[in-house]
């Protein structure tokens, strides 16, 4: 039996001394709770929203018994004795406000009331109570007889009081009781658990580092870079073997989404979820070195490309991967990867030879060319529908000193400097692979930045590579180093257990470019003077990328030019400005894209493709545990999921 | 060339951080037993590296013991005016009176339409604010009969019950720069709580900015003196040679306190910079010595 105490907030005159000493010895008996009630009907919202909405009564007509003037603050009195106590559950219920704001005086604004809440946490993490549901009232004054009664039905019982003599009694109450095996997580965390989760059959290997949403490090793991995210349970498997586990419990709860996160970087962040399952690999990022004459390195999927490349860097290896060092190896690797060594070295996943994945019923596989070769062709392109990858092994380049630059440049011109931007990037030599960035105009002007590396050590090299891009625009500033390939990636700023704070849903749209025409140059021109799009991307493609025939593996776009990114504020704004672009395109990259309508899977995957995929996805996930990205459903046709037994 | 008469008050600007949250805490319990006056926190919902500032508020006056604490300054437009003076005046409570109300008109209006708050002009700005302290202390003024009623241009109350009355008279202090917050600082407020280096000229725009607050203290029917003038440092540094306005040893920061106290009137020396030994040595050093030489002076 867990029993409370309940403080009243309209009781007129209280003595907050006394209220201070009661929630201490309440603390110190073992008693579970002090819940904050206002017996004068008033609701509670944090920060002293206490007036029910704007039709209070007046005085003239309320109720005799009420007390004439206002109790305490909920909130302010809930966050009061959070600080004067040390580990004791506070329960104050809240209301659900409207999701709309009013702007009367007495209504608090939701988000405000969201945050109130989060920063309670911080403040005194897991302690906090919100839901009514999570408690039982007692009457003042109720016999031990009438407390186990109530205790029945799994809650704590809380019992207003007003004196030590009270709370002694409660507190002696639960002493004599039987013991009960104290639950790991206190009533407050417990309390916060989502629906649908059968939180007590969490498998033992992944109990001790699973995360729930009372818990104090979830705010470090609940989003990502640019999502935010509210998942109902982290797990943090460490080896394959408790991946394994992972999805088992997976497998029990598929009415729930299901995130596989590496690192959290990725840009539609498709790995954090509301309500449902993430599995988090962020401790799976080992990386070692298998066989020094192939150059052939084993990386685990939570590494980031910056702990990558400064890994390599004294074999003088490196791997080509996106643009920025904070990704992680498991998204990329598994998406494509189109970075800044592209033209020279291809995409990342074209370095994969071999992977170590986890499949949807739990079997532990090895893919490559030789073993299951169709497995490890859709891993390559189409990852995320076939498995949890738990090692990659991909053969390093040898990879000296490279040029580095970022260029600013200013142009009133915008449609003229993506046409001469699109016709240099294309002309340059292989070794060059140079990316442009822009956004909306300010004053008839935009700032476009070029990132770019030239896979050469000489600086007169380097800078002759560079000189034609000078002509894009006027040139504001610029910053042109030679660096080994770990300098490219070290800019990046390391995650710690802070995690992510992605705020938000990202909205992103993503296609692949066969040719940067005069007439996409001024078509991208009009998207841009929209003002709808605060972020626009070309990555020059060709070079290696186009040397691997499109079959090769599940990623089809080799013949691109450019693979075009933009950024607006919502679907409806940016699919205005964007959608009359698309006969411009063929294809796009999964990973730059938050587009909901189905028929994008079709531009990710062309039909040949996409049913080579599905027949590989009927034999490796018939029950489709891993579609929460980009899915390829193996049974489009079928209304409801077959009830093919999934080997256990 | 004025000095209101107020005693004088030393009180520390903490940065809310969420990643540092203790370490906010900290901060103010280190000024609490360092003996400053004051524990304040910016009030910023929008940014998402801050905790939300009215639960630190609580939080820390239930760690602290003789400090008084304030948001440095609340941003109203988030803050509806009848939820404010309901924290305000429960946290007054429960603290022994030792709540006051540090208020600005909202600033970051972008932040504020992303939380869900209205986009206000800089000029309806200054009148809701002007609507907002009016509700407040209607909230808190329990001898009078009745709910409140307010019918304003924005805010509207339908005959919301009063209080809870506050432990002690909670202190309404401005956030003001423009010619028109600055008469309403002198027309309705309790304090000016500006911060030295958004000052338009620094030092040397105080007279000027005082007196548009006297000026409309007088018009209001009041004395220039029920307003008290705080101001926030935010740059502040303990260093062995003189090097401008509070950077420099105990000695001089006393000195320059003790000028701007008598010449210009401020009477409440509240600095930022979120550093343990700083904040020790403001309320060890810095402060009676600065007491001392303004009584002294006073005195004859």
């Amino acid at each position: 039996m867990e029993l409370g105490i309940a403080l009243d907030l309209s009781e007129p005159g209280v003595s907050t001394g006394t209220w201070d000493e009661l929630a201490r010895l309440a603390e110190e008996r073992g008693l579970a709770l002090v819940v904050l009630t206002a017996s004068d009907g008033r609701e509670s919202v944090p920060e002293g929203g206490g007036a029910a909405a704007s039709g209070e009564p007046s005085g003239e007509g309320a109720a005799a018994e009420q007390p004439a003037t206002a109790g305490l603050d909920p909130w302010t009195a809930a966050t009061w004795l959070a600080g004067r106590t040390s580990s004791i559950g506070i329960g104050v219920p809240l209301p659900d406000l409207r999701a709309e704001s009013s702007h009367d005086a007495v209504t608090p604004y939701p988000m405000v009331v969201a945050k109130a809440g989060e920063s309670f946490d911080l403040l005194a993490p897991g302690r906090l109570l919100t839901d009514a549901a999570a408690w039982v009232h007692a009457p003042r004054g109720a016999s031990a007889e009438e407390l186990s009664v109530l205790a029945g039905q799994g809650r704590p019982v809380v019992v207003p009081v007003d004196s030590e003599q009270e709370v002694r009694r409660l507190a002696d109450l639960v002493s004599g009781a039987p013991r009960v095996v104290r639950p790991q997580r206190s009533l407050a965390v417990r309390a916060r658990r989502r629906p649908g989760i059968d939180y007590e059959s969490v498998p033992e290997s992944l109990a001790g580092l699973a995360v729930e949403p009372g818990d104090p490090g979830y705010r470090g793991v609940a989003s990502n870079y640019l999502r935010a995210g509210s998942p109902g349970l982290v797990l943090r498997p460490g080896t394959p073997d408790e991946v394994a586990d992972a999805l088992g419990y997976a497998r029990r709860h598929t009415h729930l989404p299901l995130g596989i996160r590496s690192a959290g970087h990725g840009v539609s962040g498709r790995s954090t979820n509301k309500g449902g399952l993430v599995v988090d690999l962020r401790r799976m990022n080992g990386i070692e070195v298998l066989d020094p004459a192939r150059r052939l390195v084993r990386i685990g999927p939570g590494a980031t490309w910056k702990q990558v490349s400064a890994a390599l860097h004294p074999h003088g290896w490196a791997i080509g991967s996106g643009d920025y060092g904070g990704v992680g190896v498991g998204g990329l690797a598994t998406a494509g990867g189109i970075g800044l060594l592209g033209r020279a070295h291809g995409l990342t996943i074209d370095h994969l030879r071999g992977v170590e994945l986890v499949l949807a019923d739990g079997s532990q596989v090895r893919a490559s060319a030789d073993e299951h070769p169709e497995l490890f062709w859709a891993f390559r392109g189409a990852g995320a529908n076939f498995g949890v990858g738990t090692a990659f092994e991909f053969e390093a380049d040898r990879i000296g000193q490279v040029g580095h630059a970022e260029l600013t440049f200013v142009t009133t011109d915008i449609e003229k400097s993506l046409a001469d931007y699109g016709r240099i990037a294309s002309e340059a030599p292989r070794d060059t692979t140079v990316f442009l960035v822009t956004g909306r105009p300010r004053q008839g002007q935009w700032t476009v930045q070029l990132f770019g590396v030239v896979d050469n050590p000489d600086p007169e090299v380097i800078v002759e590579r560079l000189t034609p891009f000078a002509q894009i625009g006027l040139l504001a500033q610029q910053q042109v180093v030679v660096t080994p390939y770990m300098g490219v990636m070290g800019s990046a700023a390391d995650v710690g257990p802070e995690g992510h704070q992605g705020f938000g849903q990202p909205v992103s749209r993503s296609a692949f470019l066969p040719r940067l025409t005069p007439e996409f140059a001024r078509d991208a021109a009009d998207l841009l003077r929209s003002g709808r799009v605060y972020f626009f991307e070309l990555r020059a493609m060709g070079g290696a990328i186009a040397d691997v025939p499109s079959g090769e593996m599940a990623f089809p776009h080799r013949a691109s030019a450019f693979q075009v990114t933009a950024m607006g504020a919502n679907d409806g704004s940016i699919n205005q400005v964007w959608d009359p672009l698309r006969h411009h395109f063929d294809g796009l990259y999964l990973s730059f894209e938050t587009d909901p309508r189905p028929e994008r899977l079709h531009d990710a995957f062309p039909p040949a493709v996409l049913e080579r995929l599905r027949e590989i996805k009927r034999h490796y996930d018939p029950n489709n545990l891993f579609r929460d990205n980009f899915n390829i459903d193996p049974h489009p046709d079928a209304r409801t999921a077959p009830s093919g037994a999934v080997k256990s | 060339m004025s000095d209101y008469g107020h005693d004088l008050l030393f009180g520390s600007f903490i940065t809310p951080s969420a990643s540092g949250a203790q370490q906010a805490v900290e901060l103010a319990v280190t000024s609490d037993r360092s003996g400053l006056d004051l524990v304040t926190f910016q009030d910023h919902p929008y940014q998402a590296s801050f905790l939300d500032t009215s639960t630190l508020l609580a939080y820390v006056a239930a760690r602290t013991e003789n400090v008084h604490i304030s948001a440095n300054v609340t941003s109203l437009p988030l803050r509806p005016p009848a939820v404010l003076a309901r924290a305000a005046a429960s946290l007054d409570i429960l603290s022994g009176g030792r709540f006051e109300l540090g208020i600005g008109a909202g600033a970051f209006w972008e932040g504020i339409a992303a939380m869900g708050g209205r986009s206000l002009t800089a000029a309806q700005g200054v009148e809701a604010l002007r609507e907002a302290i009016t509700v407040i202390r209607d909230l808190w003024d329990t001898d009078t009969r009745g709910g409140v009623r307010h019918h304003g241009q924005y805010y509207q109350v339908n005959g919301a019950k009063r209080g809870p009355r506050p432990a002690h008279d909670i202190a309404v202090w401005v956030g003001a720069y423009k010619p028109r917050m600055l008469a309403l600082t002198g027309s309705v407020g309790d304090g000016w709580l500006p911060s030295m280096e958004y000052l338009p000229r620094g030092v040397e725009s105080l007279p000027e900015m005082n007196a548009r607050i006297d000026e409309a203290a007088e018009g209001a029917g009041r004395s220039p003196s029920d307003v008290r003038r705080l101001m926030n440092f935010m740059n502040v540094q303990f260093s062995p040679a003189s090097g401008g306005l509070l950077n420099g040893p105990a000695e001089a920061w006393a000195e320059q306190i003790a000028a701007l106290a008598l010449e210009h009137g401020l009477s409440a020396f509240i600095i930022g910079g979120d550093d343990r030994a700083t904040i020790e040595r403001f309320g060890a050093e810095v402060a009676p010595a600065a007491r001392d030489m303004v009584a002294r002076e006073r005195g004859r």
